[in-house]
């Protein structure tokens, strides 16, 4: 699904945010990406976007290498892809339904079948009763809710997120995780960057450790059947 | 990955490259002008100060055109009005002056000939000027016969050729032409096209950069949205349309701004300038823009708002 070869990212100035990095992430597969602040994570799901271009190797989404999708291209490639921001990236001057209803709106679809999707991702996040509230009224929680409610909408096949528990308390993080779990579990691809290992480890899933824009470890979980080496 | 049934994508957007439904794609430019409207609701005072700059800039060259069209109209009426005026010698003979009068009528450039005999000339001038007891007192009428000669058509070369052929006349003292007075007319309208042109491009950049500057704040002050959009996979065109659309309206409202100002000082200055132009002729009506111009000058703003959100957008939304 997402397959990473030999891939390095210089910023402008000379730092390099990822130093040959390779790894794929298989078709309907979770992962962990883990580190410290700074180790690269964020920029590896940039590089994924295609908001941050490659100094080396090559990245292949869907088979495809991305570096080839033309300027024109970028927003129908970006539309398969959903993402799930620390901060949720919430609109705050509409309501929590028209946030969600965005992709569907870029995308073109009737407001008759939007309608539909945007009550069936709400429902799946447990906020269908807030659909008319601004986002600012509700809890962290539940902005984030609203930010993973519109990064599935489209029902992407692959999803992002960018330290999603970052904000919140243990219990509401562990929810959120749990809620991915449900969307792996009918088959969407999952790469989660989070430094909580508290949280994912006791989560059994594959777990890619950077450091220093490195990949130092790539560990399957002992209790998965398939494992792969370190 | 699971097959999942039901999920039917629209039509529209089962290819990516494929164009929108022209349905879907009113819907979303529809959705674009409320969306607009709404903002520029939103915010009236900055509203209020953008349209009234506009206004104000797109006042000036309707204004001058208005002045120009009215002063052409003005040298119009004046240059179908008798262009030469000839006087006879003193020793000539009123049989002499009937002569040339025929000859004169039978000439194909010339629309109209009055004669004026010396009587008629005296009783004229004594009538106008208040003086008729002085000039009753004069043992001699001291005024010539004359001739009024109107041509048709206001053409400079017919009055010259005309007017050289008289003087050579025995008969014709002087010979008078409103020719200083028309040319003078003439440079005066094309000063004032040229005026009307350089405003018109000179403002027009200047609205340029008014709607430009008005969009650029709005794309920072929506930088968040736009953010978000370019990640979610909003292309360019979406992202720009709200703008295109609120320079359309900025353009638009400033044009029809400027037209209310027009017609405002129009009616106020109406009364005193029939009463002025009145004298050069009854059937003399002030003229307004026309609808002609009054279109152009509310499409041509709207393309003005239109083009400098363009600008703007290219400027400050492309960095994603």
């Amino acid at each position: 699904m997402i397959r990473f070869d030999e891939v390095s990212q210089r910023y402008p100035g000379g730092h390099e945010a990822l130093k040959q990095v390779s790894f794929e992430l298989e078709r309907g597969e979770m992962a962990f990406l883990t580190g410290r602040s700074g180790a690269g994570k964020s920029t590896l799901l940039k590089c994924i976007m295609r908001t941050e271009s490659l100094s080396q190797g090559q990245i292949l989404v869907h088979g495809r290498n991305i570096q080839r999708i033309s300027e024109k291209q970028i927003p129908f490639y970006r539309r398969r892809i959903g993402v799930v921001f620390q901060d949720h990236q919430l609109l705050y001057d509409r309501s929590v339904y028209e946030n969600v209803a965005l992709p569907l709106r870029i995308d073109g679809y009737s407001e008759h079948d939007a309608a539909r999707r945007v009550r069936a991702a709400l429902d799946k996040v447990g906020l269908l009763k807030k659909e008319k509230m601004n986002p600012v009224a509700l809890s962290g929680g539940e902005q984030q809710r609203v930010g993973i409610a519109r990064a599935v909408v489209n029902r992407p096949q692959i999803l992002l997120a960018d330290e999603p528990t970052g904000n919140l308390d243990p219990e509401l993080a562990a929810d959120i995780m749990k809620l991915f779990e449900q969307f792996n579990q009918i088959g969407v691809s999952m790469l989660i960057a989070s430094h909580d290992l508290a949280l994912i480890t006791r989560l059994r899933h594959r777990m890619l450790t950077l450091d220093n824009g490195q990949l130092i470890r790539d560990e399957q979980h002992p209790s998965r059947q398939g494992g792969r080496p370190a | 990955m699971k097959a999942r049934t039901g999920n039917k994508r629209p039509a529209s957007a089962s290819s990516p490259n494929k164009k929108l439904a022209p349905r879907e794609w009113l819907r979303q430019h529809r959705f674009c002008l409320k969306d607009a409207l709404q903002r520029l609701y939103s915010q009236p005072v900055n509203t209020f100060m953008t349209l009234m700059v506009i206004g104000v800039a797109l006042l000036l060259p309707a204004l001058l055109f208005v002045l120009g069209s009215n002063l052409s109209q003005f040298g119009n009426r004046l240059a179908e009005t008798g262009q030469i005026t000839a006087y006879f010698h003193a020793n000539s003979t009123a049989s002499e002056h009937q002569t040339l009068v025929t000859t004169l009528q039978a000439d194909e450039r010339i629309s109209e000939v009055h004669y004026i005999s010396t009587e008629q000339a005296m009783g004229d001038f004594a009538n106008w000027s208040g003086l008729g007891d002085v000039m009753n007192n004069l043992d001699h009428n001291p005024l010539p016969a004359s001739l009024d000669i109107h041509l048709p058509a206001s053409d400079l070369t017919d009055i010259n050729t005309l007017a050289e052929a008289l003087a050579s006349d025995p008969l014709i003292e002087l010979v008078q032409v409103d020719e200083q007075w028309l040319v003078r007319l003439e440079q005066i309208l094309t000063l004032s096209d040229r005026i009307v042109l350089v405003l018109v491009v000179v403002l027009a950049m200047a609205v340029l950069f008014i709607v430009g500057n008005s969009i650029r704040t709005l794309i920072a002050n929506r930088s968040d949205e736009i953010q978000v959009m370019n990640l979610i996979g909003a292309t360019k065109q979406y992202m720009a349309r709200p703008f295109l659309w609120l320079g359309f309206c900025y353009g638009l409202f400033g044009g029809v701004i400027a037209w209310l100002f027009l017609a405002l000082m129009l009616l106020f200055i109406h009364e005193p300038a029939s009463a002025l132009l009145g004298f050069y002729g009854s059937e003399y009506q002030l003229i307004g823009l026309g609808w002609q111009a009054s279109l152009s000058l509310l499409l041509g703003s709207a393309l003005l708002g239109w083009l400098g959100a363009r600008i703007s957008v290219s400027r400050h939304l492309t960095k994603s």
